[in-house]
């Protein structure tokens, strides 16, 4: 376990860590820092040379050791009882009780990293806790990770300037960020998130705690990272040249310091050389060159221009479209940076009073704001000649214009003067995107009614007329016409202005001519119908009408219109909830049509029986052709046993292991069965196979596999064919924009575009134009594809019993597998011989044994061995865990054994990076009272909670927690409810779901059919403990003890 | 010095001027000299003389950088030219300025609209102002042969020669960038010039203060803040959830690369071999994506796709 950490010093950011102290080795021996006198001592938690190098490797940034060496800085820590305090409880525990920390000095081990490393390491931290397993991002990481990303958006603005930097007689040309208005505020509210541990390195004589306010280190940070950014892309020779990359060249090469200059800021270090007096006066030069924007960026306040619509008086008149030619405005308003809502008009600012501006706070020394004003004006006067004409009278505030000088005003020069750093105001109903009125064309589609018979499918051709609309009006052709001959580009169609082209309505009204009418398929018309499609022609598309059978599938898809509730399909054993209805028959109704569906319900809502139920319907209804399910190996156990139990009459099939079919045999069986489930590891491997079937249906569980579309497995998922497409998941997909491309795709090829037309018009305008209105789209686009349900959601929590119980089936590895028969073996050799009470505890240490190799190999062999990939259960766990953590939901694990306890305290710990709490009996009363107060009480408080069931079983109140997991089974369902309870307790607001892990074909599962059998008279024969178990004879035990090994991962 | 005319006849023949490294590169790509009327009205000026050939090759030296150096002070440039001796040749020209009350009287009548003092703190001299000078008996650009005197150490018996001919085109090239050059060589400074203006533009009266010079160069615009002790609650010390979560508003790619550098026009008496602005552009374009894939945290190659 290491948590990393990053200071910034020397102008560039320093990786240090924290790992936890070794119970066996002292400190100092760890590694070997000697403690000079004077100097402080090194900190218990560093985690040293060795350990960083070694996990910058992990995570792929291999540090060359010739170029990178480490070296040893002050650290200034929270220091309590003579120890730093460790920054979480990962690392250690924290002192107890309120004990005053002081801030101290402590040496650690620091790696520097040049630009280059910092951006890739900090690029690898976006969206994650960890780097790797038990390789932790520290909150200060997170921090400089989002001070890059901001560095990263001035670049992309294009917000910086070439500069020379002067510094100890050393001349380097840089790139430096330009920080105007509201980047300055940004940067600002940036800098009160970060963390004292971010600037709490310093070297040398360590007397007191660095001070360097926050503000001065981000801007250095970001300064640094910019010019990076901008001395990397531009190094890289020009595409249509041939030229060799630049060798580095000295000063006499170059024919002028100009030339140097332009050369160096492309180069790697930037350094110019030559005569001090020179570089000073090339210097000079630039800082003159650069004077005017400096002088922008360095103002209080910018020159702004808003557009103001003429006064209506009375009652507009009826015709549709109303012109009013005069009456328009451009006011000139000076607007604050540190206040953009703050605007004075131009006529105040003129005032004698005004010449410092108390309204600008604080005054910058020299700053006049009536020379400010009129600079910004004659650079205006420049852009725009109606300003130059402005400028006639002394004070100008202003001038008026008619309607077409406002429609060039918004067209042409808003965008102009924006662009050169004023600011413009535009009314609302022209700055809202996508609501803007103007001339767009809708198409309409008639078709006949919806027959109940069906044969209708999307590859029918529909006929549909061009219709040419304003806003919500659709207009005639003479319409049209009448508009064309007011000629003015700015009209009022019933109380809304709307932007109106000669040259467009012309156009219009030729492509009305020419194409009245045209033909499509019914999947063209849905794509173009739900907005795959923003223009026809370079008019903006508005949209589909349509009346009959397509017109009911639009508003059915979209949700306007109710798909009718089907009734649960033959040969489905099991009841289907309310919701789970509504849910299956959205499968049925898009399957009929088929389109592929995203079911993306909470856990625990029953994703699996409504998937199970839609299959049952198909099988009857479809000729009995076999659908592909795949899942993670660590579920295909869970899929059998609920197949079994909800459509007892699908032949399931499990293609998985080594001694699984190929070719022809694999055909041959595949079209014996219903339903074949595979893994997405076996998904691009046997997909050669996997092609030559005819498949009714492909069927994703945990489709956030393939959610990165590269990959083989996403490849080989879209590659497949069939009649229909499902893709189940608990994770919220639609909120990642990124991930949504290739689940989609796989569902409705096509749909969003290709990746680079998804990544131009959805990812790009969202993640980074924050574009309400593309996000808006995109779901548009997507949600009658995507169905969620919330177990928070009223309509869901009526449906729900409180307490939703649930078993997990889970494989053995084949480590455990190979663990389970020996046990099984030697077990079976000494009951032949043991009798009495020696039997009795043959039996239950068997038992326990047994149950320690279901959990987990190294708990049964108590070595202390490296824990992942080794057991099916633990596999689930996480990724159950996952999904819980993702929705932000709290859970409690309840295991009978401490070690296994500790086993996945260390486990969840290392993969999530965030802390897990434990308690179990040998955890003094303060600190249970404590983990249990976190537990309830802290916001960002650790999400998971290990009991031991004999600790935890009663007594406490654990109501934060909305999942209950049991790892391994108590037989005894009394005491697995007691434990239960602890969550689900008075005051409990939410549904609370219990998971019960059971390792498949073993003796858990026996157990549990047997409790099942015998519940309702279970108080009495299975009593307080396990001791009936030891009643069974040695036949009924070793058909117990068998390992069935249907659940053995391949 | 007087003028010496001597028409449509070159006395020496052309000959090559020594190879200049590093000199003053005119901007200009091709064509005439002077982008703005009034760095046209300059090289009428010298334009005017008729002394053939030397014209063009005067142009041609300032394209290929044989200017060395040029220093503008009040009414004067000096400049060094690399001619085709060793040494190379100094320059002179010294232009006639206008008095104090002269000045004080243009600044009275400049003051009354806003549009003079506008355009020229934006780097332009308003068309208008010529009037204003003829009309106070006066012009903004010397016009008489004794307001403007030029000299130089070359050989060439013709004045102006190539060499003064070079600086000339140079300096209005510069006049482009910089108005307030004019009224420099007119015998009055920027600041002065905005001062005298000051209290003129606008209804009022100075009050108190005298109108203050701008700031230089926007030094103030980010005083280093006050230092800011480390907090030693370990709460805040180690950060906290979700940092500076929405602070970057919206990042776009500009539809036009590089505005900032455009914004500020020419270099000073640039003497680069590339042009500033053309590699400027190529360089911002790179940038600007690369800026938006880390911005995104999407590795470049996976974006391209």
């Amino acid at each position: 376990m290491i948590v990393l950490h990053a200071g910034f010093l020397d102008n560039r950011l320093l990786l240090w860590g924290e790992s936890p102290v070794a119970a066996t080795t002292t400190p100092a021996s760890r590694r070997g820092v000697k403690t000079k006198a004077g100097r402080p001592q090194a900190s218990p938690f560093d985690a040293g040379a060795t350990r960083l190098v070694s996990t910058l490797e992990e995570v792929g940034l291999p540090v060359p050791s010739k170029r990178v060496r480490s070296d040893t800085v002050v650290a200034w820590l929270p220091t309590a009882g003579g120890r730093p305090v460790a920054s979480s409880p990962l690392i250690a525990e924290s002192p107890d009780g309120p004990a005053s920390t002081t801030l101290s000095p402590w040496t650690v081990t620091v790696l520097p990293l040049d630009c280059e490393r910092t951006t890739a390491l900090l690029c690898m931290c976006i969206g994650k806790q960890t780097l790797a397993s038990g390789v932790v991002i520290g909150k200060d990481l997170a921090f400089w990770r989002q001070a890059m990303r901001f560095a990263g958006a001035l670049v992309a603005r294009q917000q910086f300037l070439p500069g020379l930097e002067a510094r100890e007689g050393r001349f380097r040309a840089i790139w430096e960020p330009g920080l105007a208005g509201e980047d300055r505020h940004r940067l600002a509210s940036l800098a009160k998130d970060m963390p004292a541990v971010g600037r709490a390195l310093s070297r040398g004589k360590a007397d007191c705690p660095p001070s360097q306010a926050a503000l001065s280190v981000l801007i250095a940070f970001i300064a640094g990272i910019i010019d990076h950014l901008v001395r990397r892309a531009g190094s890289q020779p020009p595409v249509d040249s041939l030229k060799p990359p630049r060798a580095r060249r000295g000063a006499t090469d170059f024919a002028s310091l100009h030339d140097q200059w332009l050369h160096a800021l492309r180069a790697p270090d930037g350094t110019l050389e030559g005569e001090p007096t020179a570089l000073a006066e090339l210097e000079r030069q630039i800082r003159e060159w650069r004077r005017p924007i400096s002088l922008a960026v360095a103002s209080p306040c910018r020159l702004c221009f808003r557009l103001e619509e003429p006064e209506v008086s009375g009652e507009a008149r009826p015709s549709p479209a109303a012109s009013l030619r005069e009456g328009w405005h451009v006011r000139y308003l000076l607007q604050a940076q540190d206040d953009p809502s703050l605007l004075i008009p131009a006529q105040d600012a003129w005032k004698p009073e005004a010449r410092s501006w108390a309204g600008l706070a604080p005054p910058m020394v020299g700053f006049d704001v009536r020379e400010y004003l009129l600079s910004s004006l004659g650079q205006a006067a420049a852009l725009c000649p109606d300003v130059q004409a402005s400028l006639k009278r002394p004070t100008p505030g202003g001038y008026r214009l008619d309607a077409t000088g406002a429609h060039a005003f918004l067209t042409e020069r808003a965008a102009t003067l924006e662009q050169a750093g004023f600011g413009v105001l535009l009314p609302a109903w022209w700055t809202r995107r996508g609501t803007k009125v103007r001339l767009a064309v809708s198409a309409r589609v008639r078709s006949p009614k919806m027959q109940g018979g069906g044969g209708l499918s999307l590859d029918e051709v529909v006929r549909f007329d061009w219709q040419v609309a304003v806003g919500d009006e659709t207009l005639s052709l003479k319409e049209l016409e009448a508009l064309a001959k007011l000629k003015a580009p700015l009209v009022k169609v019933r109380g809304q202005w709307v932007e109106m082209k000669a040259e467009e309505i012309l156009a219009a009204i030729a492509f009305w001519r020419r194409n009245p009418r045209e033909k499509a398929t019914v999947r063209q018309v849905l794509q173009m119908g739900l907005g795959t499609t923003d223009q026809v022609r370079g008019f903006d598309f508005r949209g589909v009408t349509a009346e009959g059978w397509v017109g009911t599938l639009l508003d059915r898809l979209e949700g306007r219109a109710a798909y009718g509730e089907l009734p649960p399909p033959r040969g489905f054993t099991g009841t289907l909830r309310p919701y789970q209805v509504r849910g299956y028959s959205w499968l049925a109704f898009l399957r009929d049509w088929g389109l592929g569906a995203c079911l993306a319900d909470d856990m625990g809502l029953g994703k699996t029986v409504q998937a199970l139920a839609l299959m049952a319907r198909d099988w009857e209804a479809n000729g009995k052709r076999p659908v592909l399910l795949l899942c993670p190996t660590s579920v295909v156990n869970n899929w059998q046993k609920e197949a079994a139990r909800f459509t007892p009459g699908l032949p399931v099939m499990v293609h998985h292991g080594v001694g699984r079919r190929k070719g022809e045999a694999f055909r041959e069986e595949v079209e014996k069965h219903a339903v074949v489930l595979s893994t997405y590891a076996l998904l691009h491997r046997d997909l050669e196979h996997l092609r030559e079937v005819a498949w009714a249906g492909v069927i994703l569980d945990e489709a956030q596999n393939i959610k990165n579309p590269e990959t083989k497995q996403a490849r080989a998922a879209r590659s497949i064919r069939c009649d229909y497409r499902l893709a189940l998941t608990g994770t919220p997909v639609e909120n990642n924009v990124g991930d949504l491309w290739s689940i989609m795709e796989f569902l409705n090829a096509g749909l969003l575009g290709t990746q680079a037309e998804f990544k131009r018009r959805f990812f790009i305008p969202i993640q980074a134009e924050q574009d309400p209105e593309a996000a808006a789209r995109l779901k548009r686009l997507t949600g009658p594809f995507v169905l969620r349900r919330l177990k928070t959601d009223k309509a869901i929590i009526a449906d729900l019993p409180d307490k939703l119980e649930m078993k997990v089936f889970c494989s053995l590895t084949k480590e455990q597998a190979s663990l389970y028969t020996a046990v099984v073996k030697e077990a079976e050799q000494s009951l032949k011989s043991a009798e009495g009470i020696q039997r009795k505890g043959l039996i239950l240490a068997t038992l326990s044994k047994l149950k320690q190799v279901c959990n987990h190999p190294a708990q049964f062999l108590g070595d202390n061995s490296s824990i992942p990939g080794r057991s099916g259960k633990l596999a689930r766990l996480t990724e159950m865990l996952e999904e819980v953590f993702a929705v932000g939901d709290r859970a409690l694990v309840f295991s009978q054994f401490s070690e296994m306890g500790e086993i996945l305290r260390r486990h969840l710990q290392e993969t999530f990076g965030r802390e897990v709490l434990f308690l179990h009996g040998g955890l003094p009363k303060g600190q249970r009272d404590r983990a249990i107060e976190r537990f309830q009480g802290e916001t960002d408080g650790p999400p998971v909670f290990i009991l031991s069931l004999k600790a935890g079983g009663t007594g406490l109140n654990l109501t934060r927690a909305s999942h209950v997991f049991h790892f391994d089974r108590w037989w005894n369902p009394a005491v697995e409810n007691q434990a239960t309870d602890r969550a689900f307790r008075i005051g409990q607001t939410r549904n609370v779901q219990v998971h019960k892990y059971v390792c498949a074909g073993t003796l858990e599962e026996k157990i549990d059919e047997m409790i099942e059998r015998k519940k309702a008279i279970a108080e009495q024969v299975v009593g307080a403990g396990e001791g009936w178990l030891t009643e069974l004879s040695n036949a009924e035990l070793k058909r117990l003890f068998a390992l069935r090994t249907e659940g053995v991962e391949a | 010095m007087a003028w010496r005319y001597w028409r449509n006849f070159d006395f020496y023949p052309p000959s090559r001027p020594r190879e200049a490294r590093g000199g003053i590169k005119a901007q200009t790509k091709g064509g005439t000299f002077g982008r703005s009327w009034w760095a046209r009205r300059w090289i009428e000026v010298l334009e005017s003389f008729d002394i053939g050939q030397r014209l063009h090759r005067g142009r041609s030296y300032a394209r290929r950088g044989q200017v060395l150096s040029i220093a503008i002070v009040k009414g004067a440039v000096s400049a060094k030219v690399q001619g085709s001796r060793p040494t190379p040749y100094q320059v002179r020209i010294k232009v006639a300025t206008l008095t104090k009350a002269d000045w004080k009287r243009l600044t009275g009548v400049l003051g009354s609209q806003a549009l003079f003092a506008a355009r020229l703190l934006a780097g332009e001299m308003p068309g208008e102002i010529e009037g204003v000078f003829t009309a106070a008996g006066l012009s903004l650009l010397p016009r008489r042969s004794k307001d403007l005197q030029t000299e130089c150490s070359c050989p060439d018996w013709s004045n102006p020669c190539k060499h003064i001919a070079a600086v000339y085109y140079l300096l209005g090239e510069e006049f482009d960038r910089d108005p307030f050059l004019i009224f420099k060589l007119r015998g009055m400074e920027r600041q002065e010039f905005l001062r005298l203006l000051g209290g003129r533009v606008g209804p009022g009266k100075k009050n108190g203060r005298r109108g203050a010079p701008l700031p230089e160069a926007g030094e103030q615009a980010d005083p280093t803040p006050p230092p800011d002790p480390l907090s030693t609650g370990s709460g805040s010390f180690w950060g906290k959830e979700r940092p500076g979560e929405d602070c970057f508003g919206e990042v776009r790619i500009p539809p036009a690369p590089a505005a900032l550098p455009k914004r500020l026009g020419n270099f000073p008496f640039w003497r680069g071999e590339e042009r500033l602005l053309d590699a400027m552009e190529r360089i911002y374009r790179e940038a600007s994506m690369a800026g938006m894939d880390v911005f995104l945290a999407a590795p470049r190659a996976q974006s391209e796709n």
